[in-house]
């Protein structure tokens, strides 16, 4: 597997401000990366980073082979973005926006302009927009609209920041299977995000960002691994105690957790103790307790200084 | 670059070549018939006491004053004062001058008179350099060294007026010694430092400019008429009732004009001058309230007087007789003096 | 690239409202001359508006003067200074950037776009101005004058006219790149356009201020109204040479110190 985007050692400082503070990114060929954070952990300044927005302090960016900012001319064209949200003239139509930003750089020709336009507004779900200005679109249109902006050119690497930001329900869940389709067909995708729950359920890899570090970097079944205990659900948590005497570590109403990374002799050993057992599973860690251990306080949290 | 050249050609060095005083102003008076094209800038407060009729005159004397200018010979040239949204010029020919004013489209013919008014080119650094030395001595004139104007190395000759009348410190008159045109003149009132009147060119260039550009033909839109600023002078001078003048006034000789009415008395040499006459009492008391509203102005028992600069201006009142206007470039002592001595005065 | 603004230029009402605003003015003027038959008296109002009760082929000039000291400065600092402000503030300048745009490139787009939006503005107010003198004044296209009080023929009268448009863009670009440079630097259209427009009042107000005559020559609005000097006979070039060269540094420098800007800058808009 190759690498995608590497990062060494990227710091960026703003006055004293240490915005990014020496991270070490590692997304490959085939990932859908999720990269974690709150906000102002330096989630964004690092995708600008990557795109050659803002300028690093020190560190070195690699993007599809070339060094970033300078190759920027020869990689960008290949990667999708969508940073902080979409950005439109708002007197144009949707199809005269994505015109004007294909024609803005290279990499896309215009005899296949007007083809790819009408392929990406399908799979966006704007088709039937028409020749609506873009200023009389809803929040969750002109995310759809930035999303076919990132896929004009069928781009190898998506690095898209809240895709599912402003749409509802059917929309957020339409964007994940266009995701997950785009992944099947060979794109890498790295997605910013704040929302477990989202790089949860699409991602399979995960770096976590706190204050500026990244704490955390790993595929997302390790993170998530079995933790060599079993969670037994039971009306009688009691007897569970008295019967495993030692193996059991936590209960929490019905739930017993015990030692032992076989559910299988677990449940052998209570049934034949004729306790009651309704569920029976591995233990594992959820991200969110993953990434609460990774990292400490709310960033947007100020406690009074002693 | 360009638009740096200005400081930096008045920054270059000049060269001082060994000219005697004397030679270098019969070079001036000998440049009349040069031709030469250029552009000037006056820039001077000599305000000069003027009735409404004679408005442009005091504009020229006053402020600053932008002028293009193509000399073939002192009867025929032309000078175009040059203003933001339009100009005035002057084309002189054998008989006369043409003004074309653009803002009014109006051309103004008026034959020449022994007896003109200030014009335009009487403000060039070559017209005035010329007539401020005319009468000059050599006793009165020094050399000050050289200086660069507007790319040519100009050589400095100073006149420092002998009569103690005078309200003129000196004159710098910086000559360009190949043609003899002055380049720059400078009037110094006595004890001030900064030039009261400040001429010069900022661009020049000698040659005979073609007749092309000096003659003048009135545009087929223009309104055409006749000049009459001379004649309400020389008119108001002829019906003043002539009163005999001092041949003599503040130690100034009289001098003989042809064409000048003799109510109008001229006093002095070159660069000091006196012109009395007598005025009505409607305009007597005019000028007085118009005095009086200055705070500079002094009065006592010889009359009301004022300094513009160095132009003094001064109503004499004598009781039981009419009243005299006083104006020139002489000291206001020269002026209180001048007034006791003439007739009616209080000596 | 520099397609592609142009059509982003063209293709905003905006920039159709600016040049109708711009050509209201000097129409009104032009129905109130009629009307009331008063023309300003000499030595006062705008050049040439005088002599167009005359000659109404002379009213493109005269249009031109009436919207040049403030109305034609601020339309094109509002349109200059909107340029990469207007597309940090919109958000789109993060896409065009990452598109890649380039960002030589994309300010050179800017620039001639802007270039492109002067030329278009001068041209209608001239147009504009053409048509209103041809129909509310009485025209004599045969024969015009020069300030000088001589005769120009109608082929002069043109050549000069066109030089004279072409001056006043030159004069304009000045502002432009003052406008581009503020833009360069903040996000804000406004901000920007306020900048320019503060540098152009600051030149104004010191131009007639005795005290600052040493730097007078150096004021960027000390030449714009060189144009007068086509119509003077022969051509009075001292004002306008001065004028190009000065707007030529002005330019100059400006547009490096906004490239120089600009390529370094952090995006965060």
């Amino acid at each position: 597997m190759t690498a995608v985007i590497t990062t060494r050692g990227l710091v960026k400082r703003f006055g004293r401000l240490r915005a990014v503070d020496g991270i070490d990114l590692d997304v490959r060929t085939g990932d859908i990366y999720g990269f974690l954070g709150a906000n102002g952990s330096g989630k964004t300044t690092t995708v600008r980073m990557l795109l050659g927005l803002v300028l690093p302090t020190s560190g070195e960016i690699e993007l599809l082979g070339g060094r970033m900012p300078r190759a920027g001319r020869r990689v960008l064209p290949r990667v999708g973005a969508l940073i902080e949200g979409p950005a439109h003239y708002g007197h144009l139509s949707g199809r005269e926006n994505l015109a004007l930003l294909d024609a803005a750089g290279p990499g896309g020709s215009w005899r296949t302009r007007r083809r790819r336009i009408d392929e990406v507004l399908e799979q966006v779900g704007l088709a039937g927009v028409g020749r609506r200005p873009v200023k009389a679109y809803s929040l969750g249109m002109r995310q759809r609209l930035g999303l076919a902006g990132a896929l004009l050119r069928r781009p190898e690497l998506l690095v898209l920041d809240e895709p599912t930001n402003g749409l509802d329900p059917q929309g957020i869940t339409e964007v994940r299977e266009l995701l997950l389709d785009l992944h099947r067909g060979g794109t890498t995708v790295f997605l910013s995000s704040h929302l477990l729950a989202e790089v949860e359920q699409l991602c399979s890899r995960v770096g976590v960002l706190d204050r500026g570090r990244l704490v955390l970097q790993d595929e997302l079944a390790t993170l998530t691994a079995p933790t060599g205990a079993t969670v037994v659900h039971t009306p009688t948590p009691d007897r569970v105690r008295a019967t495993l005497d030692g193996r059991v570590t936590a209960v929490d109403g019905q739930r017993v957790v015990v030692l032992g990374a076989d559910p299988a002799e677990v449940n052998a050993r209570l049934v034949s103790a004729g306790i009651a057992v309704n569920g029976l599973a591995l233990e594992r860690p959820t991200l969110e307790e993953v990434v609460l251990a990774a990292t400490g306080t709310s960033t947007d949290r100020v406690d009074a200084r002693p | 670059m360009l638009v740096s050249t200005p400081p930096l050609i008045g920054a270059l060095p000049a060269s001082d070549a060994e000219v005697p005083a004397a030679d270098l102003r019969r070079a001036v008076l000998a440049s009349a018939d040069v031709g030469f094209s250029g552009y000037a800038e006056s820039a001077g407060g000599l305000l000069l006491p003027v009735t409404d009729q004679l408005t442009s005159i005091a504009d020229l004397f006053s402020d600053r004053t932008e002028m293009r200018v193509w000399w073939r010979s002192p009867t025929d040239h032309r000078v175009d004062v040059i203003t933001a949204a339009g100009e005035t010029s002057t084309h002189r020919d054998e008989c006369g001058t043409w003004i074309w004013e653009y803002e009014r489209a109006t051309a103004t013919r008026a034959e020449s008179t022994p007896f003109a008014l200030p014009a335009p080119s009487d403000l060039l650094p070559a017209s005035l350099g010329r007539r401020l030395l005319s009468e000059a001595t050599d006793d009165e004139l020094s050399r000050i060294g050289a200086r660069n104007v507007s790319g040519f190395n100009a050589l400095g000759l100073r006149l420092v007026p002998d009569e103690a009348a005078s309200s003129v410190g000196r004159v710098d008159v910086w000559v360009d010694p190949r043609s003899g045109l002055p380049l720059q003149v400078q009037v110094y009132e006595k004890g001030v430092d900064r030039p009261a009147l400040d001429t010069r060119f900022l661009d020049f260039e000698v040659g005979r400019p073609s007749a092309d550009v000096t003659a003048f033909t009135p545009p087929p839109a223009a309104r055409i008429r006749e000049a009459r600023e001379a004649e309400i002078v020389l008119e108001a001078g002829r019906r003043i009732d002539p009163v005999p003048l001092p041949a003599e006034l503040a130690g100034l000789p009289r001098l003989q004009i042809e064409g000048v009415p003799s109510a109008i008395g001229l006093y002095g040499r070159g660069v000091t001058l006196l012109a009395v006459t007598p005025v009505p009492q409607r305009l007597a008391r005019g000028l007085r309230n118009a005095m009086a509203q200055s705070l500079d102005a002094v009065r006592d028992a010889a009359g009301t007087r004022l300094a513009a600069g160095p132009v003094g201006l001064m109503l004499v009142e004598p009781p039981g007789r009419g009243s005299y206007v006083l104006t020139g470039t002489v000291t206001l002592d020269a002026l209180a003096t001048a007034g006791a001595q003439l007739p009616g005065g209080s000596s | 690239m520099i397609a592609v603004e142009l059509r982003k230029m063209f293709r905003r009402p905006r920039t159709w409202a600016t040049i109708a605003v711009l050509n209201a003015l000097p129409v009104l003027v032009a129905v109130l001359l009629v009307v009331t038959d008063l023309a300003p008296r000499p030595g006062e109002g705008p050049p040439f508006l005088s002599a167009v009760l005359s000659n109404g082929a002379l009213y493109p000039l005269a249009a031109l003067a009436i919207v040049l000291p403030l109305f034609l400065p601020i339309a094109v600092a509002v349109i200059a200074g909107d340029s990469v402000a207007g597309e940090a503030q919109a958000g789109t300048l993060r896409y065009l950037l990452a598109r890649p745009a380039g960002r030589t490139r994309l300010l050179v787009a800017k620039l001639i776009a802007v270039l492109a939006f002067v030329l278009v503005t001068v041209l209608v107010v001239a147009g504009v101005g053409y048509v209103v003198g041809a129909t509310l004044f009485e025209a004599q296209p045969a024969v015009g004058t020069s300030v000088s009080g001589t005769s120009l023929t109608a082929q002069e009268l043109g050549v000069r006219t066109l030089l004279a448009i072409g001056y006043v863009a030159v004069s304009m670009l000045g502002v432009a790149a003052f406008a581009l440079f503020f833009s360069t630097l903040t996000d804000s259209p406004l901000g920007a356009t306020m900048g320019a427009l503060a540098v152009l009042v600051t030149s104004s107000l010191l131009f007639t201020l005795d005290a600052a005559s040493p730097i007078a020559p150096y004021l960027p609005t000390r030449y714009w109204l060189a144009f007068v000097d086509f119509f003077r006979d022969p051509i009075l070039w001292r004002d306008i040479t001065r004028g190009l060269a000065l707007q030529g540094v002005y330019v100059g420098v400006l547009l490096a110190a906004a490239w120089a800007n600009f390529t370094t800058k952090d995006v965060t808009s």
